[in-house]
């Protein structure tokens, strides 16, 4: 069974990236505000409305402190949608790309024809509080002391210096090349080119990890839309169309109890996607890969294939920038434009469906036909990343 | 000023983890193994996560390992963190191989933070947090 060419994204929808609420008096958008505010450009560059949308699909990214249980139901009754399907995107900052499988499905198998799917998150301008729920971090790591993901990438960060001999160099390269792309998109929130230096010396958070390894927390609302051929064709946008999907939860390479931290299921997500596209490594023309940080886009590269394991010299001699052998972060990624909670997750698809729509701007990628996009979510204890999600997009059928 | 909350957070007591932190208690290192398909079963679970088997078993460890890898914590930041520790900063958060096979979150203890090095080995040392948690860290063999 294969989903490529059943639906594709006809229509995004992108916030532009603040702060608010970080300092006293600043005025404040609620993720409501932030989540109808992206619907309505996603609406726009469609050319649908709202009524479009009854009996059909939405889904919504359940942000890590969410607001109540029924989020997703919640957030159809702030939209004023009475949708036909339903789903919430639980798989942490891979829930947007895990509802492009999801959503596209459903239209494939004739469930829908249109999805709108959402997701905001205002961690500087509300505070849902919350506390410590049930599970490992409560009882295995926080006792600890451990400090969030930070302590934890900051160990996979190290290992693999240890194993492979990175250096910061290598990794550097990874973070300024998405700063550049930043500094050309306009969407962009950290703008300023940056050298490798500036990333050498930038603050100690989780030794080794640095304040320019570590995603940018933002206020934000992001969307986008699907659609079946049928409706595909009649819209306002050139399709981009979902060749490929896979997607990997709890992932495990070696014994669960003591996995190979190093390895990240797109490992696995990533193959399948791939040959349900059936595309091999050099037709794809850009990765836009999700980034809570440096290491993981580093991860990333090397677990989907494009080179081995602990290849220094593939860092060394790939041009990773728009022009280059092989594009990455294209729009900046959410370390350069802002992380509002699993929400960030969009950032990538909507930023690989500009390029492949031609409208990549200043830092459009030339030729491009099919990209990559991955998603990710969520630390477990002791492993790598516990949800893993890869779509891949092309611009023809 | 407002007085410092050094109380820190305890694991809960979850049915699961009952007979590990009773022979925490008793300065025992044990984790489940699968008596069908002998894989070590950690965090505690009600089933083998490699073979589905309900039949694990409390299994006395050596308590040696060594470090996969490490962090140093010298901020307390992020919403899930506590104020409480920031009176060790600076500590060690290890992820402890056990040489057995299970990976570990726990602190190295008893050395210096800037001593600590990947594959160093290490030995279990038990702390008392409450009355009935005493939580296994680890200092150097």
């Amino acid at each position: 069974m294969s989903i490529t060419n059943k639906a594709a994204i006809v229509g995004i929808g992108d916030t532009p990236t603040d702060r608010l609420g970080s300092k006293p008096g600043e005025p404040r958008k609620s993720s409501a505000e932030y989540i109808a505010w992206a619907m309505q450009l996603a609406l726009e560059d469609a050319g649908l409305s709202l009524k479009d949308f009854h009996g059909q699909g939405l889904g919504v990214t359940i942000p890590t402190a969410y607001p109540q249980p029924f989020w997703p139901e919640e957030v159809s009754e702030i939209l004023g949608i009475t949708p036909g399907f339903l789903l919430g995107g639980a798989t942490g900052g891979a829930g947007a790309v895990s509802l492009i499988g999801g959503m596209s499905a459903a239209i494939s198998a004739g469930l829908i024809d249109l999805a709108l799917v959402v997701g905001a998150a205002a961690p500087f301008s509300e505070h849902w509080g919350g506390g410590i729920q049930p599970g490992d971090m409560r009882d295995w790591e926080i006792p600890y002391g451990t400090m969030g993901p930070n302590s934890k990438i900051a160990m996979v960060m190290r290992r693999h210096m240890h194993e492979y001999g990175t250096t910061l160099d290598h990794l550097g390269k990874i973070a300024v090349t998405a700063r550049y792309h930043a500094s050309l998109n306009p969407l962009g929130y950290l703008r300023t080119p940056m050298t490798i230096d500036d990333y050498k010396n930038s603050r100690l958070v989780a030794d080794p990890v640095r304040l320019f390894d570590c995603v940018m927390p933002a206020n934000g609302g992001k969307a986008y839309i699907l659609a079946s051929p049928e409706r595909a064709k009649t819209l306002r946008k050139k399709p981009v169309w979902v060749k490929g999907f896979g997607e990997r939860s709890n992932p495990s390479y070696g014994p669960r109890a003591g996995s190979d931290a190093l390895v990240m299921g797109v490992k696995d997500a990533g193959r399948v996607a791939m040959e349900m596209a059936g595309v091999k490594h050099k037709d794809i023309n850009f990765l836009q890969l999700y980034d809570d940080y440096v290491i993981v886009v580093y991860l990333q590269i090397e677990d989907l294939g494009f080179c081995k394991k602990g290849d220094l010299k593939f860092f060394e001699d790939t041009d990773f920038t728009f022009k280059g052998q092989l594009p990455i972060q294209t729009g900046g990624g959410i370390i350069n434009c802002g992380q509002p909670s699993t929400a960030g997750g969009v950032h990538h698809i909507l930023e690989g469906v500009r390029q492949l729509r031609g409208e990549g701007g200043e830092r459009q990628v030339a030729n491009a036909k099919i990209g990559l996009i991955s998603g990710l979510g969520v630390l477990p204890y002791g492993k790598n990343l516990g949800c893993c999600a890869v779509a891949i997009l092309g611009n023809e059928v | 000023m407002a007085e410092l909350d050094v109380r820190k957070p305890l694991p809960a007591i979850t049915p699961e983890a009952k007979t590990f932190w009773d022979n925490a208690a008793e300065q025992k290192l044990t984790i489940q193994r699968c008596q069908a398909c002998q894989a070590w079963v950690w965090t505690p679970k009600p089933l083998c996560n490699e073979c589905g088997s309900d039949k694990v078993v409390w299994t006395p460890m050596s308590g040696k390992g060594e470090v996969y890898s490490f962090t140093v914590i010298r901020q307390v930041v992020g919403r899930a963190a506590s104020k409480s520790f920031e009176p060790d900063i600076p500590y060690v958060i290890a992820w402890v191989d056990l040489e057995e096979g299970p990976r570990l979150i726990t602190n190295i203890i008893g050395c210096p933070v800037d001593k600590v090095e990947l594959g160093m080995k290490v030995t279990v040392q038990f702390e008392k947090a409450s009355e009935k948690i005493w939580l296994p860290k680890f200092k150097p063999a």
